[in-house]
Formats: structure tokens, sequence, C-alpha cells
């Protein structure tokens, strides 16, 4: 036995109240890793994001096409390697159509050299390039629809009226963690050729790859000065910046987000607190014990201190053993498969999951200061006097 | 017997608390020698000073005035860590209500006050197997506190307030809690440790056929010795 184990036996004293109060940090600490992890994962997005890819629209809303002959423009700008365009399509499932995911139609020959971060087999590429009809769907799309290489599938449009029928060619996978791994891409051409006159050769935005990160603003600026004296103006910003301003629009329900996590750790630290002072009250006795032997309240302090950290520390641990399967593995699942273009990356961080166990025993720590502080102050004479 | 050889040694001790206004002496003027390997008991009426007199001689206390020397040192000037320190070493404590942590078994709460000593861990726990099988519990060593009866706590109690080797045994109503059977065992304990050890005990107690047990009989009555 040595001082530090004693102070751990006494978390055997009382099993139930133990117990209770673990897993009252473990509910906390689950909390607390879900909501940093749903913070995370909205950031990532912008974090993630290319910042040597550009994206150009019209100036006026996103919703507004370009003329396609714009992309010819876009790509003769110094400093831009390469360009593709696509439309937003806004079609849906036929019978699941509540459950959303971007689809959208693409320039076969150019998209994947831009959305390099988009990853797809070599032979599954020359497939889909080479069928007017074929698809490439994001992994997290295959398994949320279950559909497979080689399966024909309709989607309902919306916005382009119609059942749409596809084959599936390809599945892609991300190399980065901000890409969306449930999108339906298909050929512009196929749409395009489908649509009315009026309708045909317009785009819903371009993508451009740029030399190095560093010259987006001004890229960004000479492509859309290129386009000043046009009837339609266009406005570029890099894909990080579309994503941070996606995400400052969002900024109240984060910091509500936030707020309500620090006020889960509060929470946690009063069950602690709680469950420390009422096991220091009921040792009174035995602290007069210990101090008529010859220990000094410095021992008792770190007793009960350790005994607080100890018990933060479980609670730390089972909450983070509770978070891996519910937050990553059950809601982290769900989200990436059903609300991939909110949430494309949604894994506890690592920086979180030690957070979480470090603050449980920081706070720990904390909540046990006063009773710690209090107990330190016993006569010895007076605790030995005291019942039970 | 010279002044010399005397262990315990108060001169003009006095004692008062005060409760909200109220100033209560519960010792005065008080002299007391014990010599060294006596075994001594201390009587009298509830409120008479038995067990302040105890916590004093014990360390565990001071005094309001006169001096107080116990085990060569004066312990009214010594600071609180450094009597902390000098009852870890001094003083071995036996409770009337026996005060074993419930979660430790019968060893780890006899190697308690060895925790505060240098004894590497093996050597603190052979020490707290020998006093143990002095108090005759050697088959009973890894048995928490609520396996054991209340005469083999009370051994136990024994055990840790012999474990480090103490100059003095107080003892406060070490039988008070126990039957006649167990309380003639805790006693007999006390005359081994007494005679055969060599220890210094004090003990107050109010049962009398505890108190023939010692060598010497003393009487406090409203805080003085009769």
């Amino acid at each position: 036995m040595t001082l530090g184990s004693l102070a751990i036996k006494n978390v055997n004293r009382n099993r139930l109240r133990t117990v209770l109060t673990v897993l009252g940090v473990a509910v906390a600490v689950l909390s607390f890793v879900m909501l940093r992890t749903v913070l995370d994962a909205w950031n990532s997005a912008a974090e993630y994001a290319a910042q040597d890819r550009l994206a150009t629209w019209h100036k006026v809303t996103f919703v507004m096409p370009l003329p396609k002959r714009y992309v010819d423009v876009v790509r003769a700008v110094p400093g831009v390697k390469k360009a593709t365009y696509l439309n937003w399509f806004g079609a849906k499932h036929p019978t699941r159509d509540s459950e959303f995911f971007a689809n959208m139609a693409v320039d076969t020959e150019t998209f994947f050299d831009v959305y390099t971060d988009m990853v797809v087999p070599p032979e599954q590429l020359a497939a889909w390039k080479a069928d007017r009809q074929g698809a490439i769907i994001g992994k997290n799309l295959a398994k949320q629809f279950g559909w497979n290489v080689g399966d024909e599938v309709t989607l309902t449009g919306t916005i382009y009226t119609g059942d749409w029928k596809f084959r599936i060619r390809g599945i892609y996978t991300a190399s980065r963690r901000s890409v969306d791994q449930a999108q339906f891409l298909f050929h512009w051409d196929y749409m395009n050729e489908s649509l009315p006159e009026g309708w045909r050769d317009k785009i819903g935005w371009i993508t451009s790859n740029i030399e190095h990160e560093s010259k987006g603003p001004e890229i960004s600026a000479a492509i859309d000065k290129k386009f000043d004296d046009r009837d339609i103006q266009v406005q570029t910003m890099s894909e990080r910046a579309l994503n941070s301003q996606f995400v400052g629009a969002a900024s109240a329900i984060l910091t509500a987000l936030d707020v309500v996590s620090i006020v889960i750790l509060a929470i946690m630290m009063l069950i602690l607190g709680n469950t420390i002072a009422m096991g220091v009250r009921e040792r009174t006795r035995e602290y007069g014990v210990l101090l008529a032997l010859g220990f000094q309240p410095g021992h008792i302090v770190r007793f009960i201190i350790g005994e607080s950290m100890f018990i933060g520390f479980l609670g730390g641990l089972t909450g983070l053993a509770l978070s891996y399967p519910i937050v990553q593995q059950g809601l982290g699942r769900f989200l990436e498969e059903n609300m991939g273009s909110w949430f494309p990356y949604f894994r506890i961080p690592v920086p979180v999951a030690v957070a979480a166990v470090v603050l449980a025993i920081g706070l720990a720590l904390f909540a046990a200061l006063i009773p710690a502080w209090r107990a330190s102050k016993l006569d010895a004479v007076d605790a030995l006097r005291r019942l039970g | 017997m010279s002044e010399t050889e005397h262990i315990i040694k108060l001169k003009g001790i006095n004692k008062t608390f005060t409760r909200g206004k109220e100033r209560l002496e519960v010792l005065s003027d008080l002299d007391l020698n014990i010599p060294k390997g006596a075994f001594e008991a201390l009587m009298g009426p509830s409120g008479s000073g038995k067990t302040t007199l105890l916590n004093l001689i014990a360390g565990l206390d001071r005094p309001t005035k006169g001096s107080l020397e116990v085990a060569g040192q004066d312990i009214s000037k010594l600071s609180d860590g450094q009597l902390s320190k000098w009852r870890s070493s001094h003083i071995g404590f036996i409770f009337q209500h026996f005060n074993l942590i419930p979660v430790l078994t019968a060893q780890e709460n006899v190697e308690l006050p060895l925790l505060l000593t240098k004894l590497p861990a093996a050597e603190r726990k052979t020490r707290a197997a020998t006093a143990l099988r002095v108090v005759g519990l050697e088959d009973r060593m890894d048995h928490r506190p609520n396996q054991l009866s209340g005469g083999q706590e009370q051994r136990v109690g024994v055990a840790r307030a012999i474990v480090h080797d103490p100059t003095i045994i107080v003892a406060d109503e070490p039988t008070g809690e126990l039957d006649r059977q167990s309380a003639d065992e805790i006693l007999g304990l006390l005359e081994k440790l007494n005679k055969e050890f060599d220890k210094t005990i004090l003990m107050v107690t109010h049962d009398p056929a505890a108190a023939e047990r010692a060598t010497l009989i003393r009487k406090l009555d409203k805080g003085q010795l009769a």
C-alpha cells in the first residue's frame, strides 16, 4: 500500500455512489465530445476546404446561371491551371425524397482533373466517361441507398423535371476530409441535350485550379475583372472562403453549442464536487484518526484531491469509451451517410478526446479544492469526536 | 525514582476551552510524572478531563498554560507539523471505537502509520504482519473491518498502535465497546506489551476491572488529580 493507493481505495468505499458519479461524469463527457465533434465537423468543411481551388458564379446570386463560354475565358486567366463547370441538378430519389444528397451535372473531361481530392479507380472513370448516362457516386451515397456499380437508377427532377435514368459507373472516395462523399455526378452533356433550346449551354458555376493558393485573391480579382464589362458579371472566391462564409452564417448556432459544452463541464464539476463533499463529511472522523497517527493536513488534501481526480479519470475514460460507439460509429456514420453535405467528416478529433479526459480530471481536481481545504482545517480532537 | 526517569512530565498544566462566551477550565494547575515502562490507568467521572489530559500527553492538543515534556521533548513548543511528526514516531493510539479504515484490510490498517516512514513497501508489510501476529490475528490479515468481530477489530487497533514501535501507547477507553471476554483479551495484550515489550501505557477507562489490570490507577476529578 502507498499513499496514492490509499486515496484510490477510497473510491471503493461506496460503490453505488462511485458508479453513479462516474456515470454522471461519463454522460457529461459524452455530451461534451458530441458537441465538440459537431463543432469540429462543421468547421472542418471550411478548415480543410481547398485554398487552391476557386469558385466563380453569377454576381447576383448562386442560383442564376452563367453562359458556358465563360469557362474558356476563365481558363485563359494567368495563374489558372485548369477549370471545369457544373450545374446543381437538385433531383431526388423517387421513393426516398426526404433524403437529401447533392447531385450535379459535371463536365466529364475536366471535373476530376480539378477535383483531385475525389478519387475514382481509373477503369471506373473510363467507363463513366464512355457512358452518356453514367454516374459516379460517393461511397456514402452508395451505402445510403445500397447502390452498386452497374445498377440502373432513376432520379426525379425538381429543377429539371421528369424522370432521369442513370447507370452507376463508379464510386469515388475522398482524400480530403472536407469532401462530401454523398454526391451524385453525371454527364453535363446528358442534361444539356435533354433541355429545351432556351435552357441549354448554361452552367451553374465554374471551378478552377490555380498555380498557388497564395495567389488566390489576385487571381479571383483577375477573373472577376474579365467580366466587368459583360452583361453578366461574376464573383470569385476560394473554396475555403466560400465555406467559411457558410460556416459564419451559422455562427449563432455554433456559439450556442460552445456555451452548452461549457455548461456541461460546469454540471460535471458540480456532480463531482457534491460526491466529494459528501464523502469528506462522512469521513471526518477517519481524517481525525489519520491526523492523530501523524498524517499532516497536506496528506488529507492529497487523499481527497487524488480520489476526486481518479473518479474524474474513470468518468472521462468511461465517457470516451461510450463516445466512440455512440458519437463516431453511430451518430457519425448516420450523419456522414445521410447528411454528408453538411457533415462530410464526422469523427471525434483526437484533441477533443484528449481534452475531454484532461478536463474531467482537471475539473475533478477543481471540484475537490473546497472540500479538501475544509478537511485540511480539521482539528484532530474535534474530528475524532464526530460520530460515524 | 529520580525525575530523569520520567517519560511524561507535566507541570502546572491548565487547559481552558471557550464555548461561545463561556470559558471552561477542564484542567487546572495539574502536575503529573509518569515513569518509563509504567502501565497507568486514568479514571474519573465524565467531564473530569481524562481525555483532555490524554490528548495533551499524546500531542493532539496544546495546554493553555504549563510545561509538557513527553519522551524527552517539550512538545508545547513544537509547530503543528513538528508535532505531527513527533506523534508519528512516539505515540501509539488505541481508540474506543477502534477507528479502522473500512476500505483497508487488517494488514493495510496496521501498515498506515508506517506510510509516514521511509521504510520500503516490503518491510512495511512484514512489520504489519509481525504486529498482527503479536495480537494473534495472523490468520485475519486480509480481512476487512466488517469481516471481524469487535474484539478482533480492537486487536487490529492495538497492532496499529505498536507497529511503528512508539515510545508511549495511549488508550482511550480501549474496552468501552467490547464484551467482557474481548475486553479481557485486549487488557491481556496491553499487559503483554507493557511487560514483554516495555511499553509505557496510559489508559483512560471507566471500567474498574480494566483499571485493576494497570500497575497504577490515577483518579481525576474536576480537572485535578485526586
